[in-house]
């Protein structure tokens, strides 16, 4: 049973990636669609930072004070002044380790 | 002392000669196409180089591109493995789940609601419901592959996740010849597929001698940190992640995931208000 709700859900899931240069839609959307499409990367992934680090899990709620949280906001700060995609993930998990064993 | 001040001088000299001669047009005009050929040269030499790579510089372009972001990766997938185990899958369902679903998150909520008991149709359209935001993704991306072949569209489609779309869309749209910059989506999909099914085994056999306090879940969101934040220069682009950040967090209690696709089209839409705010045009 696992295999066939795997694979569905794998199917799934390869199809909408795949949707909008399928072929089946041959019109491609106007130029005016633009203005949007540019805030797919940033909307989409803000969304995900924004869950993973404004909520806790340990209660479930918005808290910003948590050790992850707090580390995010570091990590924000390491990004925008050095821009290096290393160098953000490495400070980001070194702080919420020492963060963590600090309490 | 001498040797500094007499080019000086004589440059001084030279440009009041220009700027007092009557022919100073026709001596422009020479100058300027005496130019003109070492200007096109050097222009056309790095247009090459700057615009259209050859497809095996796009392939490794998009390696280069995605690895710094597998030290995110790499951790999250060892962490999908230990979880699926915990869930009660076996080593294969585990291994394989990364090649079928091949989505962290969606993987993740799978294999937790697997575990909760969930009926098999609150799994699926879970998943597909988180995943729906790979829909926005294709929709960005189908103008530069929409007449690739078929084969071509297959293997990007299975391959465009999170992380190889933000690594490429980049590149798409930098790139104003985009020839061949779906070799660059090759690579960093490719890239990204491997380290993500070597961590995911890695997992499977640390199994629970992995620590859990050390959180490594929370290398994505550091990655994607990294991706967004050097991005958030201008007001359109601040106010699109906050208003997706806020939707994201107060709308958790929302049925079936749908916060995330929520929060992306809060997010996108804000960005188009405020960007025709400030320029209509």
């Amino acid at each position: 049973m696992i295999w066939v709700v795997m694979i569905t859900t794998g199917i799934m899931t390869f199809l909408m990636r795949f949707s909008m240069f399928s072929g089946l839609i041959n019109k491609p959307l106007p130029a005016s669609f633009d203005r949007y499409l540019r805030y797919v990367p940033i909307a989409v992934l803000s969304a995900i930072i924004a869950a993973s680090v404004v909520i806790d899990p340990a209660t479930n709620a918005p808290n910003i004070g948590t050790d992850r949280a707090l580390a995010a906001i570091i990590a924000v700060i390491v990004a925008l002044v050095t821009k290096s995609v290393l160098s953000t993930i490495a400070i980001g998990l070194s702080v919420l380790w020492v963060l963590q064993n600090l309490v | 002392m001498i040797s500094v001040a007499q080019p000086l001088m004589r440059t001084a000299k030279k440009r009041k000669l220009v700027r007092n001669n009557p022919e100073t047009p026709v001596i422009l005009a020479g100058v300027f196409l005496c130019a003109l050929p070492i200007d096109k040269l050097g222009r056309l030499g790095s247009y090459r180089a700057m615009t259209d790579p050859n497809p095996k510089q796009e392939f490794v372009h998009g390696i280069r591109d995605q690895l710094p972001l597998q030290l995110g990766v790499i951790p999250f997938g060892m962490v999908f493995g230990v979880l699926g185990m915990a869930s009660g899958l076996t080593e294969w369902q585990t291994i394989l789940m990364s090649s079928i679903i091949f989505g962290g998150a969606s993987q993740v909520v799978f294999a937790q609601l697997w575990m909760a008991g969930a009926a098999p149709v609150i799994v699926g359209s879970s998943v597909t419901v988180l995943n729906l935001r790979h829909v926005l993704y294709s929709v960005t991306i189908a103008k530069y592959l929409c007449n690739l072949s078929l084969g071509w569209r297959i293997i990007l489609g299975y391959l465009l996740t999170d992380e190889a779309f933000a690594v490429s869309i980049k590149r798409f749209e930098q790139n104003p010849v985009p020839r061949h910059a779906h070799y660059h989506l090759l690579g960093s999909g490719l890239t990204l597929w491997t380290f993500w099914q070597i961590s995911t085994a890695v997992g499977v056999w640390l199994g629970t001698t992995l620590p859990a306090h050390l959180n490594l879940d929370v290398a994505i969101p550091l990655t994607f940190i990294a991706i967004v934040a050097p991005i958030l220069r201008k007001m359109p682009q601040i106010l699109a992640a906050a208003a997706s950040g806020l939707v994201a967090v107060f709308g958790q209690s929302l049925p079936w995931n749908i916060w995330i696709i929520a929060a992306a089209l809060a997010g996108i839409v804000t960005g188009a208000i405020v960007e025709r705010g400030q320029d209509p045009s």
